[in-house]
């Protein structure tokens, strides 16, 4: 089924057909979901234990290093935890999608890293992320992400987009996903994101073996094609999670990028030039 | 690009959540979310367990303070990892992330790198450092570690500055401290009090048995002895094409 996400093709419509057309939109994916659900559940005697064993799964290649300091005592635990039930915690409640993806440093495609994002997709446009590199409960938070319609993208000063990168590769070849959600739903939310553009940093260097977060914050870029993630990498997040990055591209080869095509200043590596961050000493006031 | 441009989109007012542009939530964005939520385990995100307000500067342009809200969680009994937005609201913007680590591990770390960091002693001395919701009786026994902590915080949103978008690369922030500079307005703070109920005042007057690190280590809050902030520039330099490295 074509998805019609566009404004170009419902402005065409009626007002009376536009409600059909979002009624009849829901109920789709209502129902799919719904099956894709009771099919996972029933046929393969999954429970919702099961589907989370199924997204963390052994260690990934880059946690080799332990983090320094002690375990964290019983009475530490439960002084948060009774703490934690007087305070709300709305922002974060607010983080609903798991999406992984894989982010290399914006001057060395030879460093990847394996990227697990947790999103707010705070209005029809933007969407802010937290980037972990496990989805489990030891995960070290080492990045953000900004991600932003192709029309918020073109508002952007020409300096600044050379910070941002496009979703429509890692979408399209593939290699992002939303680890446990059925693939009819998970091509449905993709279908937006491959049009989007991207800003991320990460703050701590975990392929480095960095056991704290130390220097600067580095900005990082997205795959553009394929034959530049690392196979062994591709290889190792394929196996944990149970997916595969071909048959992937293959469900969702109907989608498309930025209706537009990708932004000539976007995806700046292209020309060869990196982007490292330095620091220096100004006045502070 | 640097940190410490001014003004990035020649906008000077501090921009608001009704600021972000870009149009409401669908139906169907709705749905797709909460459907996505009833079956992803969303882990790392379920640590958060502690909410922490206070205030942030940057280290930059010492003028320019922020309410910040931490979302913290605790990785091991010496470090604690924090998202940070601008508000507790529904609408709050993702405006950065702060590491905390303890005394020790903070003394371990390279002499460059501790510059880079600020103490929490004052802050939490002064009342300014409180969990919304959570009686001061409680929170007492951790406050009396966290006083000991040093913290590393980067701020990719600078909305105070008329960011409607976040732009640039991440500015290095610093921490209220008794030096002039370091000192939180007035109105600031009454706000922030008059929102929770809270007096600083008087949690300041029951933290007067608080203590800090064995010594507060000269290279952090390195804008006190130094008089200098930190810039962060995205320099280009040639790329490294080599995608197929183990």
């Amino acid at each position: 089924m074509q998805w019609c996400t566009s404004g170009c093709h419902l402005s065409k419509l009626s007002q009376s057909q536009l409600h059909l057309k979002a009624n009849q939109t829901i109920c789709w994916i209502l129902k799919s979901l719904v099956v894709s659900y009771v099919h996972i559940l029933h046929t393969n005697m999954v429970d919702r234990l099961s589907l989370k064993l199924l997204s963390s799964g052994p260690a990934p290649v880059a946690r080799a290093v332990t983090l320094p300091g002690e375990p964290t005592q019983t009475s530490t635990l439960a002084l948060e935890k009774g703490a934690a039930a007087l305070q709300s915690f709305k922002p974060v409640n607010r983080m609903h999608a798991h999406l992984c993806a894989f982010h290399f440093y914006a001057y060395d495609m030879g460093r990847q890293v394996e990227a697990h994002h947790y999103c707010t997709h705070y209005n029809e446009e933007m969407r802010q992320c937290a980037i972990f590199d496990t989805p489990d409960a030891d995960a070290r938070l080492i990045g953000i992400e900004y991600i932003i319609s192709e029309r918020l993208f073109k508002t952007l000063p020409d300096e600044e987009k050379k910070f941002w990168h496009s979703h429509d590769y890692e979408v399209m070849g593939g290699i992002l996903f939303l680890p446990g959600v059925p693939k009819v739903a998970e091509r449905a939310a993709l279908s937006e994101v491959a049009k989007t553009y991207g800003k991320v940093f990460h703050f701590w260097q975990v392929d480095k073996g960095d056991s704290l977060p130390l220097g600067l914050p580095q900005l990082m870029m997205s795959f553009t094609s394929d034959g530049q993630l690392n196979p062994a990498l591709a290889a190792d997040v394929e196996r944990r999670f149970n997916v595969s990055f071909k048959d992937n591209a293959e469900y969702r080869k109907n989608l498309t990028g930025p209706d537009e095509g990708v932004h000539p200043n976007a995806n700046s590596w292209r020309s060869g030039k990196g982007l490292e961050p330095a620091s220096r000493e100004v006045d502070c006031e | 690009m640097a940190s410490s441009d001014k003004h990035p989109c020649g906008v000077p007012a501090p921009s608001t959540p009704e600021d972000v542009p870009g149009a409401p939530k669908t139906v169907t964005s709705h749905i797709l979310e909460q459907s996505a939520g009833l079956i992803q385990s969303l882990t790392p995100i379920k640590q958060f367990n502690q909410h922490v307000c206070t205030w942030a500067i940057f280290s930059h342009d010492m003028k320019r303070k922020i309410e910040t809200h931490h979302y913290a969680a605790r990785l091991n009994e010496d470090v604690l990892q924090c998202l940070v937005y601008d508000s507790d609201e529904t609408d709050a913007r993702l405006i950065g992330v702060e590491y905390i680590v303890s005394e020790r591990l903070f003394l371990a770390l390279p002499d460059e790198e501790k510059k880079l960091w600020h103490s929490h002693l004052y802050e939490i001395k002064e009342g300014l450092w409180v969990n919304p919701g959570v009686p001061e009786v409680m929170q007492k026994q951790e406050l009396k570690k966290l006083a000991k902590t040093y913290g590393k915080f980067w701020c990719t949103w600078q909305f105070d500055r008329g960011d409607r978008l976040p732009l640039g690369p991440p500015a290095l922030m610093m921490s209220p401290q008794e030096h002039p500079l370091g000192q939180i307005p007035e109105e600031m703070i009454k706000k922030r009090d008059a929102k929770y109920g809270l007096s600083t005042s008087e949690l300041k007057a029951s933290r007067t048995d608080i203590e800090g690190p064995t010594v507060l280590h000269p290279l952090a809050d390195y804008w006190k002895h130094t008089g200098k902030g930190w810039a962060v520039d995205l320099k280009e330099v040639e790329f490294k094409a080599n995608g197929s490295q183990p």
